[in-house]
């Protein structure tokens, strides 16, 4: 093992986060005794315990992808430690307790004072009563039927639905590191949205304060049933520190009929530093199973977080006349690099997708677009868009695309175009003249460029996201 | 199909290299070996290779491959067909081997202008140093198991070198006639366009009968400074043939590459096309067409490599895909570290004209400079309906809407042919083509 995941993951908690949890990790290494563990651990039925023991199987047969444009020392996965319980933080007295350099970031952000110490481990009810808060908003979604908690407590409380679903989008031995999570998983949440329900708020993990810390191999489920309709987010715009260097998390959305589901991700992992050194490998799964006729899948995602980011949320279009949806940011600066992009697999008649991506590298950064439309011999009357543009910032860093474009139905319309563009001095010149300096003009052209994607986001988390742009590129140009 | 089988495969098809004449050049027969050991080393590319992710040849593994040593006493008027009007400065290759009776010689105002238009053996003493400055030096063979073959079985081939200065206004035709059945032949041409100087070329793959045979091609362009080649490529192999092919150009400054190449037949055709742009301000543009029916296969992976500042290329490339037949595009655009203000675009076009046609299309773009234009779009639809319409409300059937717009698409990239004759004969081809149906 490198000698840099060693000391990630050796490093004392910072930033005023403290654990005390030394005595309940589970040995390095990974075995079917650590597999068997876990589940004991965790009080699993034989359902879920057989699940991770056929991952583990097929897991050993499998070797890591060398496709994507990303480069990192091989990772020890014997290294690692596969289960801790869940992390209780020192709770700090006060805000004055909090590293000043978070809070000047969250300053720039502009979190809500209440957040902001909700963010840092601040006990929240010294500052803020947000646990009532969270109380509150569980009681509204019960009333309406809706199951939404850690999947830990629902493989407990609704076995079935869990056993009926989890693993369908995503099979077990989907690729190496889904095989890994769905082996290991340690937690995530669950989410049901019964038939017909519209869920009456957005749906975060910010307030699902029992499952705060979970870890590095989260499994994330969510079910929207006939007409049922969901926005969810997850993450936030607040920079996190942690220290595992791996993730490998798995989400698994499905739709069925006319149901509708929305999925914000704002990614701000910790990156490294300027040189390069430390940062999350942040290897996700994500994928979206428009099950039912006229079902909707949306991916929304902000990635500017992780030393390397190697995602594809993808959308199966299963049913007829189901819609998927793609849009993304991503943002690499410094020596981090993302191999980031969808999938739209049409299968059901008159299936449409949009894709809109855009993508900025700056330092010496290396940021790559990689996406696969495909038209099955099924899916007559498929209509796809794609858009995927880039900016590069600085001659160092690169951006590459990688648009693959299968098409089997002649009765199918894929259109891709992507275009690759700098700041120019004109611009900068523009906007000097009208007496806005470099720093705030090249924010404003970078949300200007990002703009499309944004406005899918939540409110809240578009104004953060716009900010969180800006603060990521400082100093980069100029 | 195993890697074991395979690679004996490779060497089964090195057998017949016993009978080539040793060159009297010390430096070639090292270039041939080293190309027998690569082959030695590679195996077939499969469907797990990223190259070959859609093109499945493992058929042709399955075909006992022989190459030809006798040139076949192909008469002119078996090939007379083939030839373009008005005249063109021609070389004839049958089966691979140079067929001096079919072949014209440069003609005098042509010749007094220095040009230079033979098959390789009979340059070995003329021009040895030029040779070996340029054969074999563009086409990597390091990773390819088609190049590295054809380099092992390399003796003759084409030969055209342009001197500084000369602008040669009549194309040079090089028409490459396969007669024989479940032979391989190597093709092999080296066009040198010394700088300034101006030429157009036409590859020209025909086949005299339908057959299973295979041409494994190999061409190399080099462009000094200000140098301007227009390279044509027509590959009308037989339906059951296989056509791999590999074309290698290197750019000198503000030198300027066009390229068009139209692949109509072979069950299975590969060409790949790498064009580096390796002086400042040099421009290239690469159009291509596949026009493919049946069971065929087209596939076509282009690289354009942006290596110096002020580069600029276009690209297009459409494919007219009926029947079951399956068109493949991979296009790389790079752009190195220092390949300032290169201004790039590409752009992919399918037309799927039957419910089992497939396309699999790939535009790349991989960038490492910040000031620079590039731009890619790919599209995979039918004939528009609106357009059909149009042209239905002006009392054209159905069926002649369609075929004249079928034949709209295609012709857009042969307009781009700077040879009337062939011109018009592609243009008949595409609108035989569309009426068929």
């Amino acid at each position: 093992m490198s000698a840099v995941l060693q000391n990630l993951v050796n490093q004392p908690y910072k930033h005023g986060f403290v654990t005390e949890i030394e005595s309940d990790v589970a040995p390095k290494g990974l075995s079917e005794n650590t597999i068997r563990m876990i589940s004991a651990k965790k009080n699993e039925p034989e359902w879920l315990l057989e699940f991770r023991l056929k991952a583990y199987q097929q897991w050993l047969t499998m070797e890591e992808p060398q496709w994507p444009n990303v480069k990192y020392p091989k990772i020890d996965f014997q290294a690692i430690s596969y289960y801790s319980a869940p992390k209780p933080r020192k709770k700090l007295g006060s805000m004055d307790e909090v590293d000043p350099e978070l809070l000047r970031t969250f300053e720039k952000l502009g979190v809500p004072m209440h957040e902001r110490a909700a963010l840092a481990g601040v006990a929240v009810d010294v500052i803020f009563d947000s646990v009532s808060v969270a109380t509150t908003y569980k009681q509204k979604l019960a009333e309406v039927g809706i199951i939404f908690g850690s999947i830990s407590e629902a493989v407990h409380t609704h076995p079935d639905l869990v056993k009926q679903y989890l693993g369908t989008v995503v099979p077990v031995g989907d690729n190496f590191y889904a095989t890994l999570n769905s082996a290991v998983f340690t937690d995530g949440s669950f989410c049901f949205i019964p038939k017909g329900v519209k869920c009456p708020m957005d749906l975060s993990t910010y307030f699902r304060i029992n499952t705060e810390a979970s870890g590095q191999f989260e499994r994330t489920l969510i079910i929207a049933e006939e007409g049922a309709s969901v926005s969810y987010l997850e993450g936030c715009t607040a920079p996190r520190f942690d220290t595992n260097q791996l993730h490998a998390a798995v989400v698994e959305l499905v739709a069925l009929d006319n149901a509708d589901i929305k999925y914000s991700t704002v990614q701000n992992w910790y990156a490294g530093d300027e040189n390069g050194v430390g940062g999350i490998f942040n290897f996700v799964t994500k994928r979206g199973l428009a099950k039912g006729v006229n079902s909707r899948i949306s991916w929304t995602q902000v990635e500017t977080g992780s030393a390397i980011t190697w995602k594809y949320p993808s959308c199966v279009l299963q049913g007829d006349n189901s819609v998927g949806e793609f849009y993304s940011v991503a943002v690499t600066n410094h020596h981090q690099q993302a191999d980031t992009g969808t999938k739209m697999i049409h299968i059901g008649k008159n299936t449409r997708s949009t894709i809109v991506s855009k993508g900025i590298s700056a330092g010496h950064s290396n940021n790559s677009y990689r996406g696969l439309v495909r038209i099955a011999p099924t899916a007559a009357g498929a209509r796809n868009y794609s858009q995927c543009d880039s900016m590069l910032v600085g001659d160092q860093c690169s951006a590459s695309t990688f648009p693959y474009i299968q098409v089997r139905n002649n009765s199918a319309i894929v259109e891709h175009e992507a275009s690759t563009s700098k700041i120019g001095e004109d611009q900068l010149f523009y906007f000097a003249q009208r007496g806005i300096g470099g720093e705030e003009a090249v924010s404003m052209i970078i949300n200007g460029f990002c703009k499309d994607v944004f406005q899918q986001l939540p409110m809240e988390f578009a104004v953060e996201a716009t900010k969180l742009l800006g603060l990521k590129l400082e100093g980069s140009v100029g | 199909m195993s890697v074991a089988t395979a690679s004996g495969y490779l060497e089964s098809l090195l057998q017949g290299r016993a009978q080539l004449p040793i060159s009297p050049l010390a430096w070639l027969n090292r270039l041939r070996a080293e190309a027998v050991e690569r082959v030695g080393a590679l195996r077939v590319p499969t469907t797990h290779d990223e190259d070959w992710r859609f093109t499945d040849i493992s058929s042709l593994t399955k075909l006992p491959f022989q190459p030809v040593h006798a040139a076949s006493p192909l008469q002119t008027a078996e090939a007379e067909r083939f030839y373009l009007e008005p005249a063109t400065i021609r070389l004839v290759f049958v089966d691979g081997m140079y067929a001096p009776q079919l072949s014209t010689q440069v003609p005098g105002a042509a010749g007094d202008s220095g040009i230079v238009v033979t098959h390789l053996s009979a340059a070995v003493s003329a021009h040895a140093t030029t040779l070996e400055s340029h054969l074999g030096r563009h086409a990597e063979f390091c990773n390819n198991a088609f190049t590295a073959l054809n380099t092992a079985f390399l003796h003759d081939g084409a030969l055209i070198i342009v001197p500084r200065d000369v602008a040669v206004d009549m194309p040079v035709h090089l028409l490459f006639i396969a007669t024989q059945k479940e032979a391989a032949s190597y093709p092999r041409c080296l066009l040198i366009a010394e700088s300034g100087s101006a030429v157009t070329v036409i590859e020209d793959y025909v086949a005299l009968q339908q057959g299973v045979y295979v041409t494994n091609a190999v061409t190399e362009i080099a462009l000094a400074d200000n140098a301007h080649v227009n390279h044509i490529r027509v590959q009308r192999d037989s339906g059951q043939a296989f056509h791999i092919a590999d074309c290698a150009v290197s750019l000198a400054r503000a030198s300027r590459y066009q390229s068009t190449s139209i692949a109509l037949g072979a069950r299975i055709s590969r060409y790949n096309l790498n064009v580096q742009l390796a002086g400042e301000g040099a421009e290239c543009a690469v159009d291509g067409l596949a026009l493919i029916t049946e069971r065929q296969l087209a596939d076509t992976h282009t690289c354009i490599d942006h290596i110096k500042p002020h580069g600029s290329s276009r690209q297009l490339h459409k494919c007219i895909v009926d029947g079951a037949a399956h068109a493949v595009f991979n296009g790389k655009i790079m752009v190195r570290p220092g390949a300032q203000l290169t201004d790039s675009v590409q752009s992919s076009r399918n037309l799927l004209l039957s419910g089992r046609a497939h396309v699999d299309t790939k535009p790349q773009l991989e960038i490492f400079a910040d000031d620079v234009k590039c731009a890619h779009g790919a599209t995979v639809g039918q004939l528009d309906s609106e357009e059909v319409f149009y042209l239905k409300s002006r009392g054209l059937s159905e069926m002649t809407a369609r075929n004249l717009l079928t034949y709209a698409f295609g012709a857009e990239i042969i307009e781009r042919i700077p040879v009337s004759s062939l011109r018009h004969r592609l243009k008949q081809t595409v609108l035989e083509h569309t009426q068929r149906n």
